[in-house]
């Protein structure tokens, strides 16, 4: 078989394979990714060993197909990775209205527009600009860490303290808010501290040591909150238009772009913060454009993060993605890039076509069956998943995580304070005083 | 401007001293994060702090279970005569209406000074989104009067609608020739938008700074009167033994100042050099401070500009470029390509954008801010 067909055959695979698991909620592609890495340095030098031309396809594929379709379980089930919790909230508010098919749809356009903008618009000018970026920056990324963290937790705003009198006892019903705020910073900060020096999960899957937390932050108190208070889902129709034009999928490359840009970019800052900034900076009041502009920035996130790695001249490593196929192989200059593009473009093109089969699907499903049920089986689903993946000691880690990620749920504070977990060990790790502090927690 | 674009210009400011991308080099991070805390730090005085402890003369609270609009229109009337007969300055605070967990009565009011009355309006229940909830629309038609004893004058047209969280303050002011001003949210951008907190703000990090530094070393200001050159040189020895607190004020009071500067474009205005001067004075007009584009190119101007000043203090770079080569390539040229592109895309069709009102834009920002 010629190259050609090897390599669209392994996109379509790679593609088709992490669009239905993505439907799967808890199921990050990133425990996919890892279990194959495991595989394929298993058969490496053997006679059955897996070339580059095959995984490095596939590989692209799945992530491109799970950066669009994650939008299912985070929006229908409820069920949201950290990239996907700005998505949520609208998104969930089109399922309430019985436009749930129109929401997911509308991410899956902001998903397909981010790959054109990705292999149109940044990959010809990243190999020119890119690396004398990254020759300016690179010794200043913790201090635009401590700066994000600044600002998110600076830029949370009081929600109570709108009644009575003038005094100490309103000032106090409005810092509540926002002292959980802080305090799921710090704890989940203290989590991250743990789990990053003296990880509990077993050294074969190391690399998915900080999986269960996330699920516990972000995934799980989201399934208790819609089993806790599931209101009946509205039947659900299936819009004919979106309702879009030109100028909201502009705006929303230009919003999402930025927001997954800069999380692409920068270590440790993921796909919520960047959503965040980028909702921030812009400043769009229309709902279809931020959630439009969330389905850009997701894949901009995941999917330019990985193509970080092959950009010629930059070759920088971000994201899990990237982490896991450097353990296998070194991009080698303009062929590796061509060949992640290509393939970028064909699974934005499968994936973008497998999003409404498998959200009617999906939409069926909910239709039948009680929310509250759905919302279990949701979560029976995770927690099988985290124990598949990391054993009991993961569960463990999800309930912990689970106390700390409820915090913002019965305080009505900002849920991405849970990012904690990694902005403050990193952020304290790249200017210098990590190990004091881990040694102050007697980690070290 | 929202938070977001004070911030950046802040860390902006803050990347112009060469102590800050020095201090950074080395992994201290702290005139950066000194710089976007203070950016965006006299609206978290504002919102976080001040208006709690703010004195309210009239509670308009509405009875959740049947909101009477009548009621509302004659505790306004009631809060203009009370500024009229006793002149003075009057707090008047439009308290929201909470239905549910999520769910808030909106409502409206307004000034028509050619009847001289107040009306008020009920409008849909919204969602804490403010996203009407369907049916709720025309649950109450009535439009409540109420006869007013004065003009109320709106310097600009600050929307009067109450929902979700907390409901707006309104001062009104007697005025020499009788009327009212109307000056919404009178506890912002009071004290805490002016240059001169700014700076005093800075002046205590000096002073903190200067107590933990301590004195020089002995001797090291010997004979700094006894001539020119010995005078320089202890000087010198005082600029570097309290660096930290003479580079943190400047980065305090600049970055903070630069928020004042800013909001000045808008409408509402700040209180500049208070406690000197006692009012707002009117912004510019330029803008909207919720509007999407002025507020985009405020951080990408920001970004550039750090971008440029990390790149004067970089090493061994092996590609260089000028300031005007980056903003080409950072600024006009995508500027352009976007506008092409949009024009290209949006031909023939009536692009309607949501546009920002007049109120001040930190408070919608704050209802809004839910994530």
């Amino acid at each position: 078989m010629s190259a050609f067909w090897i390599v669209l055959l392994s996109v379509c695979a790679g593609t088709v394979l992490s669009s239905v698991l993505a439907c799967l909620p808890g199921l990050h592609v990133y425990n996919v990714m890892g279990a194959m890495v495991l595989g394929i340095l298993a058969l490496e030098g053997g006679t059955h060993a897996i070339p580059p031309d095959v995984y490095l396809p596939a590989m692209t594929g799945m992530i491109v197909g799970w950066s669009m379709l994650n939008t299912i379980p985070a929006v229908l089930l409820g069920t949201p990775d950290e990239s996907a919790m700005f998505t949520v909230l609208p998104g969930q508010k089109y399922l309430m209205a019985g436009r749930g098919f129109e929401g997911t749809m509308i991410t899956a356009v902001g998903g397909l527009a981010g790959a054109f903008f990705l292999v149109c618009v940044m990959a010809p000018l990243a190999p020119r600009y890119l690396p004398v970026s990254q020759q300016v920056l690179k010794g200043h990324m913790h201090w635009v860490l401590w700066v994000i963290i600044t600002f998110m937790l600076m830029s949370e705003w009081p929600k109570g303290g709108n009644r009575g009198p003038a005094g100490w006892a309103k000032f106090f019903d409005a810092w509540k808010t926002l002292i959980a705020g802080l305090i799921t910073f710090l704890l989940a900060g203290l989590l991250g501290f743990i789990l990053l020096t003296r990880s509990p999960v077993g050294h074969e899957v190391a690399f998915q040591n900080i999986m269960p937390a996330f699920v516990g932050l972000f995934a799980i108190p989201w399934c208790l909150l819609n089993m806790i208070s599931a209101a009946n889902v509205p039947p659900q129709r299936t819009a004919k238009s979106l309702a879009i034009n030109g100028d909201v999928i502009l705006r929303s490359v230009w919003s999402g772009g930025l927001g997954g840009g800069i999380a692409a970019y920068f270590p440790i800052v993921t796909g919520g913060v960047g959503g965040m900034l980028a909702g921030h900076a812009t400043a769009q009041r229309d709902e279809r454009i931020f959630i439009m502009g969330q389905g850009v920035s997701k894949f901009i996130y995941y999917v330019g993060a990985f193509m970080l790695l092959f950009v010629p001249g930059l070759n920088l490593t971000r994201g899990g993605g990237a982490w896991m196929i450097k353990t296998l192989y070194t991009p080698l200059g303009w062929a590796d890039y061509y060949l992640v593009l290509g393939s970028i473009a064909v699974a934005s093109g499968i994936a973008f076509l497998m999003m409404e089969p498998l959200t009617k699907l999906t939409l069926k499903f909910i239709d039948r069956f009680n929310y509250r049920h759905v919302s279990t089986v949701a979560l029976a689903i995770i927690i099988f998943m985290v124990v598949a993946v990391t054993g009991w000691i993961g569960l463990f880690i999800a309930v912990v995580a689970t106390g700390i990620g409820l915090l913002p749920v019965l305080f009505g504070s900002r849920r991405l304070n849970c990012l904690g977990i990694l902005l403050l060990p990193i952020a304290c790790n790249m200017s210098g005083f990590g190990e004091t502090i881990t040694g102050w927690l007697r980690l070290t | 401007m929202k938070g977001f674009s004070h911030f950046m210009s802040g860390v902006a400011v803050a990347s112009f001293g060469p102590w800050a991308i020095e201090a950074a080099q080395s992994g201290n991070p702290i005139f950066f994060v000194l710089g976007g805390a203070c950016g965006i730090l006299p609206d978290t005085l504002d919102f976080k702090f001040y208006r709690f402890f703010y004195h309210h003369d009239v509670y308009v609270t509405p009875d959740p279970k049947s909101p009477d609009p009548q009621y509302v229109a004659d505790e306004i009337a009631r809060a203009v005569a009370m500024a009229v007969d006793e002149k003075r300055y009057i707090n008047l605070k439009l308290v929201s209406v909470r239905l549910g967990a999520d769910f808030w009565q909106q409502y409206s009011v307004k000034f028509d000074n050619n009847k001289l009355e107040v009306l008020v309006k009920f409008g849909p229940v919204v969602n804490t989104g403010q996203v009407p909830v369907e049916g709720t629309e025309k649950r109450y038609p009535t439009v409540a009067r109420a006869r007013l004893k004065a003009k109320v004058i709106q310097t600009y047209d600050a929307a009067l609608k109450v929902d979700i969280f907390d409901g707006p303050t309104v001062g009104l002011k007697p005025m020499d020739n009788g009327d009212l001003d109307l000056e919404f949210l009178p506890w912002h951008r009071e004290w805490s938008h002016s240059l001169t907190v700014g700076a005093f703000l800075g002046l205590l990090w000096m002073a903190g700074a200067m107590l933990w530094a301590g004195l020089p070393a002995a001797g090291s200001l010997a004979g700094a009167l006894s001539g020119w050159a010995a005078f320089k040189g202890a000087l010198g020895v005082l600029f570097q033994h309290y660096a930290v607190a003479w580079q943190g004020f400047v980065t305090i009071a600049a970055c903070y100042g630069v928020h004042v500067v800013e909001d000045q474009l808008g409408h509402m205005g700040s209180n500049i050099f208070f406690p000197i001067t006692k009012l707002r004075t009117p912004g510019l007009h330029w803008m909207h401070s919720g509007d999407g584009l002025p507020n985009f190119l405020t951080v990408w101007i920001s970004c550039l500009l750090i971008f440029w000043n990390l790149y004067r203090y970089q090493t061994g770079m092996t590609f260089h470029f000028s300031f005007l080569h980056l903003m080409m390539v950072g600024l006009v040229i995508p500027g352009l390509a976007f506008a092409a592109l949009r024009w290209l895309l949006t031909r023939g069709e009536k692009i309607v954008v949501v546009k920002g009102d007049d109120a001040d834009d930190e408070w919608n920002e704050m209802k809004a801010s839910g994530a």
